[in-house]
């Protein structure tokens, strides 16, 4: 226990040592809100209220995607966090923890608890955005999202993980997770809904955790029951899988699942490495 | 006295390549054990392996009573390991990666800051301990690797080439660290190095070349083995001269070895007259001295050590 929080804690005092990385983390999501809540509501609202008359006027595309906007953060942030494992094996410290004492599964969850941390940390701060980009979330709805952050960052993390344990250089790193961030947000109905995509996609949009994280943390910041039927169709607020629409405890199960294989993963790779 | 570690058959084989061939030794609690061999010889792979951070193919290993292979994490929390590369987090400071260690370790909390300020007095680095690691020297952090490796009170503490890329100066300080470590905590120590001038401070050493152990014993009685002295010499025509030696001193000890030829005799003081008047090539260079472990390390290898 004492080992998890020792590494928990240590990759937590090195990101607020790193300003740069901090504030370096905000452009992408900021970028994103611009150029998809600026270029993009006019035309989505004004179909939605063209298309479907009454009940859609309340729509607000920004609103839709800011969740999204969020969990993208936490991806990417989750996953560049387990970075940390290929720094610290170029830069020797990651022997100093292999030798010791600590159980690899300790090693591997404080490694998803303290890009977790991050995450969430970061995904927080961008609810600083809110009132500037003219919205209202309930605190209620914010507070309860928080720790549901927290898990999906810790998901994601094991993805991090996962290829931390596979790469050897930060460069290849950001390679492979460049490549692989992009479509995860694409096809997780963060930006854009994500209905009647052909199979093959449709597959991905499946198994790719992001879509279960952002239809969670819609489905807690938006409220859903407000918005007509047709717009909660079109927007993509209805997941379905297998033909039957899921529920947020069964999304959050499955996240759950995915964070604890990972970290089941991450540790038989600390198991087999050796400095 | 007792075994502290215990090697027994250790093999490790890597697809065909044999790198360890069932050695087997054993470290007395207390003692400095060189470890030496040219470069692929086994050594990495044999620490390694003791260190639990390699599966051997065969053989086991005791250390401090524990298994290696089973009792991994009681193994881990009985040794200490300087690696020979960095292992520090250079963006903490030092206090703070002298925490962690005791943290890793399960040093208890009313423990660590004291011990802390033990292995900082020991290294010298109590007033340099909350600067960040990035602005150490290469000797300071050394120094301080040493301090971490102590802190939790290890019973083997292996240094593997603790000196290498440091000025001959604070390498000559860091083995006085190293000696008052072993005169105030007794604490055994495993030392590999590629300068065997400093691998006399051992109290044994072992010499392993191609995956086995080929020699173990104290420097001294190595090289005793030896015998006699060396005399080391230069002549205008080597091969020539190798030949005369050949034929007028049967038996001769004598190997060339880039443009010297080095001769092993019982006792030069009655050899060296009666050598020079009896060699007809003419002779530019000439040293007579005692065998040194590279000398050993070369009748033993055939090689010498490379850096």
């Amino acid at each position: 226990m004492e080992g998890i929080i020792a590494i928990w804690q240590r990759d937590l005092k090195k990101f607020f040592r790193d300003r740069a990385r901090l504030f370096g983390s905000f452009t992408m999501p900021i970028l994103f809100l611009l150029i998809f809540g600026g270029g993009l509501s006019g035309t989505m609202e004004t179909m939605m209220t063209g298309n479907f008359g009454e009940g859609s006027e309340s729509f607000n595309y920004v609103e839709f995607i800011f969740p999204g906007i969020v969990a993208m953060t936490l991806l990417m942030t989750a996953i560049f966090s387990a970075m940390s494992v290929i720094e610290d094996k170029n830069f020797g410290y990651m022997k100093e923890i292999l030798v010791s004492p600590i159980s690899r599964v300790s090693i591997a969850i404080g490694k998803m608890l303290g890009a977790a941390t991050v995450s969430t940390i970061q995904g927080v701060i961008l609810f600083l955005l809110i009132p500037f980009l003219g919205l209202s979330y309930s605190i209620y709805s914010l507070l309860l999202v928080i720790p549901f952050m927290f898990l999906l960052g810790a998901a994601l993390s094991g993805v991090g993980l996962l290829f931390a344990s596979m790469i050897k250089s930060t460069q290849g790193f950001q390679l492979i997770v460049q490549i692989l961030v992009m479509p995860m947000v694409f096809l997780s109905g963060a930006l854009f809904p994500i209905n009647n995509m052909p199979f093959w996609l449709d597959v991905i949009v499946k198994i790719n955790p992001v879509t279960y994280g952002v239809d969670v943390m819609k489905k807690i910041m938006i409220d859903v029951d407000s918005l007509s039927a047709t717009v909660r169709e079109t927007m993509g607020l209805n997941l379905t899988v297998f033909g039957r629409q899921v529920t947020v405890f069964e999304e959050i199960l499955f996240v759950f699942a995915f964070a604890i294989l990972f970290v089941a993963i991450a540790t038989v790779s600390f198991k087999r490495a050796h400095a | 006295m007792d075994s502290i570690i215990s090697v027994k058959n250790l093999t490790k084989t890597y697809k065909k390549v044999d790198a360890v061939k069932g050695i087997s030794f054993d470290v007395e609690e207390g003692e400095i054990f060189g470890f030496l061999g040219p470069n692929g010889a086994g050594k990495s792979t044999t620490i390694n392996m003791i260190c639990t951070m390699l599966k051997p193919t065969a053989g086991e290993i005791i250390i401090n009573g524990f298994n290696a292979n089973k009792q991994k994490d009681d193994v881990r929390g009985s040794i200490g390991i300087i690696f020979q590369e960095n292992t520090l987090d250079e963006k903490l400071t030092a206090n703070e990666n002298l925490k962690l260690h005791c943290r890793f370790y399960n040093v208890p909390k009313e423990k660590r800051d004291p011990r802390i300020q033990e292995v900082l007095e020991i290294v010298d680095l109590v007033d340099e301990q909350n600067q960040r690691v990035e602005e150490y020297s290469g000797g300071m952090k050394r120094r301080l690797e040493i301090a971490r490796g102590l802190l939790h009170y290890p019973k083997v503490l292996f240094l593997d080439e603790p000196t290498v890329g440091l000025d001959p100066n604070t390498r000559a300080h860091l083995w006085e660290y190293i000696l008052k470590l072993k005169e105030k905590e007794g604490i055994t120590m495993f030392l590999t190095t590629h300068y065997l001038d400093e691998a006399e401070i051992s109290d044994r050493v072992a010499i392993m070349d191609q995956g086995e152990i080929i020699a173990i014993d104290s420097p001294k009685a190595l090289k005793d083995q030896l015998g006699g002295d060396i005399i080391e010499l230069s002549t205008e025509d080597n091969q020539t001269a190798l030949e005369e030696i050949n034929e007028k001193f049967d038996n001769a000890d004598v190997k060339v070895e880039d443009d010297t030829i080095h001769l092993k005799v019982a006792s030069s003081d009655a050899f060296i007259s009666s050598f020079i008047k009896t060699l007809d090539i003419p002779i530019t260079k000439l040293n007579i001295r005692k065998p040194t472990l590279n000398d050993v390390f070369l009748a033993f290898t055939g090689r010498k050590i490379k850096e």
